[in-house]
């Protein structure tokens, strides 16, 4: 039993993380009803843009999220308004492979700009820990990503619901042509939603390259934890998202404590498969 | 046209160099795999991301079977294609439940699921791999023949397949799901076997593959990377049609030759290009000419 405890409050603080790396993609596809194929590899550039600002400018990679958010943003917008937008139709195929081709690209540019080397946006925080008990101590990174998480899943969410931008975003969504009745612009608000979304991803990937080292093929992996954590908790629910992330993290971090670490990622795969068979709905989804 | 196309693929030991005949043999195996995505892509309306789980497979049951139990190297590819329609059997349990992106991401996973445990199981030396000793006694031209066989073969299978009542079927139900079922197409049983046909020929090509390769690794065999050439090689050839994926494979198969030595660099190429003809020729070069000109080599229509 020595170090469960431990084992659990990491996988519980490690879930908030892979709900900050999922929020995006199931916002964007809640909204767009499009699987943005490209936000693994848009969250590892995030984390190599930090991992230039931090060598540069030597601060902290923290404060480099200040400049990664309106980057981000920006390149979400541009994505979404002068590539994505093109090809959303009745077809769900078209923009999958668009986003699947600027995956490949993007990748393929880290690949050729930053070397296929392993990268980590090292800082004092990295090996600081926050003693609880004799054998209990939280890291205070995983500290950290689990309340910037949850502090930008409840922002996005007060945004949706409450600001004009937000409710726009969401009569886009139910209705693109009642929308543009009421003078919606849906175009823009398609693309406002996407540079939400790539911004999260963006925040997602400087705390992933904190708190793990990265390579410039690291996004897939991040995408399917991402979608694992959509699957798992439903769409369009944040609370299903924050859940998702705690039941994926939960199961990888358990997983690699019973069978060895070479299975913490199958176990999070086989979890997964068993929800998409039984409940392909999500645990909290609705229908 | 074909006919001689056809002799010139399959006499090419006798009239080309090493080189050339290297050249077409990635032609016809990446011709082989591409078909089979297109099947599925084009005509069943299931996009596969997890088509590497076949070539892992593939490729792995050749080289257990006859680096461990001295089983012919030709048996061993054929039980590889076997292999993959169990396992595409036992995948569809999962998958067949999900629908389009989530029947793409859940194939997907499972590919993703295969690299994990196949880089941690001893039987199969872990994530360094597994040289494939009996096939240093074949000769090149040997691999050369396997491989003209499944590519041109690849090509036959599809068109015979549209031609006959389930590609009819297929068609149908690509372009309506609901009203091709109660006009009495079986959808689900149509797409099965679609899945497992390509599962099969997907084995069997990745098996002469890594034949000729000598050596497997889970890193390379289960990687995305087989899908992503793939899905390019269509698309830019043309989704849906069957001379398509023939000028995809050999469109790739040229830039990949010429920049052997800048993978990212082709990849990046062939990105912007499959990028820019979703944009501007959503069907490809094959299907933009075919609308322009109404000229097509090899129809699957009837009348």
């Amino acid at each position: 039993m020595e170090g469960l405890i431990q084992d659990i409050v990491n996988g519980l603080l490690l879930g908030g993380l892979y709900a900050i790396v999922a929020i995006g993609l199931s916002t964007i596809f809640g909204i767009v009803r499009l699987v943005n194929l490209a936000h693994g590899d848009l969250m590892i550039l995030a984390a190599y843009l930090s991992l230039f600002m931090v060598t540069s400018l030597g601060i902290s990679p923290l404060l480099t999220m200040f400049a990664i958010i309106p980057v981000m943003f920006a390149v979400g917008y541009v994505l979404q308004r002068f590539l994505l937008n093109r090809v959303l139709g009745k077809e769900m195929e078209p923009p999958l492979l668009v986003a699947f081709g600027v995956s490949i690209i993007v990748q393929n540019f880290m690949l050729m700009a930053f070397t296929p080397d392993a990268r980590s946006l090292m800082s004092e925080l990295s090996l600081m820990t926050f003693p609880l008990g004799p054998d209990l101590s939280i890291p205070v990174l995983y500290l950290i990503d689990f309340c910037i998480a949850l502090a930008v899943i409840i922002g996005l969410h007060y945004f949706l619901q409450n600001t004009y931008m937000g409710r726009g975003i969401r009569a886009a969504s139910d209705d693109p042509y009642a929308a543009k009745l009421m003078g919606i612009n849906t175009q823009n608000t398609y693309a406002v939603a996407m540079g939400l979304a790539i911004m999260t991803a963006g925040v997602a990937g400087v705390l992933v390259g904190m708190t793990f080292t990265f390579y410039p093929h690291s996004g897939p992996q991040y995408l399917i934890i991402a979608f694992g954590v959509v699957v798992i908790g439903g769409l369009g629910s944040m609370k299903g998202t924050f859940v998702g992330g705690l039941i994926l993290a939960l199961a990888q971090i358990l997983g690699a404590r019973f069978f060895g670490p070479g299975y913490q990622l199958l176990c999070g795969y086989v979890v997964l498969l068993i929800v998409l068979a039984v409940r392909p709905q999500g645990i909290l989804g609705r229908g | 046209m074909l006919i001689a196309l056809t002799l010139g693929l399959g006499s090419v030991p006798i009239w080309g160099s090493e080189y050339a005949m290297l050249f077409f043999m990635l032609f016809c195996i990446y011709l082989a795999l591409a078909q089979m995505w297109n099947l599925l892509a084009g005509y069943s309306g299931l996009i596969s991301l997890g088509q590497q789980s076949f070539v892992g497979l593939g490729g792995y049951t050749v080289a257990v079977l006859s680096s461990y139990y001295g089983i012919n190297i030709w048996i061993g590819v054929v039980l590889g294609g076997l292999a993959s329609v169990l396992l595409a059997l036992f995948m569809s349990l999962f998958i067949f439940r999900m629908k389009g992106v989530y029947f793409a991401i859940g194939t997907w996973i499972f590919a993703e699921a295969l690299l994990v445990w196949f880089s941690n199981w001893a039987y199969v030396k872990y994530g360094s791999g597994l040289f494939i000793k009996p096939s240093n006694d074949l000769s090149m031209v040997t691999i050369y023949y396997a491989a003209f066989v499944v590519g041109a073969g690849s090509v036959a299978l599809v068109y015979i397949l549209l031609r006959s009542r389930l590609g009819l079927g297929l068609m149908a139900m690509r372009d309506d799901d609901q009203v091709s079922e109660t006009l009495g197409v079986e959808v689900f049983r149509s797409k099965l076997y679609c899945f497992l046909i390509s599962a099969f020929v997907t084995g069997v090509t990745a098996g002469i593959f890594y034949v000729f390769q000598i050596f497997i690794q889970p890193y390379k065999a289960f990687a995305i990377d087989w899908t992503v050439k793939l899905v390019f090689m269509v698309i830019i050839g043309g989704i849906g049609t069957i001379e398509g994926p023939i000028l995809g494979a050999l469109i790739y198969v040229v830039l990949s030759q010429f920049l052997a030595e800048y993978f990212s660099v082709s990849m990046l190429i062939l990105g912007g290009i499959a990028i820019v003809v979703i944009l501007i020729a959503p069907k490809g070069i094959m299907g933009t000419l075919q609308e322009k000109l109404g000229f097509e080599v090899l129809s699957p229509r009837r009348f």
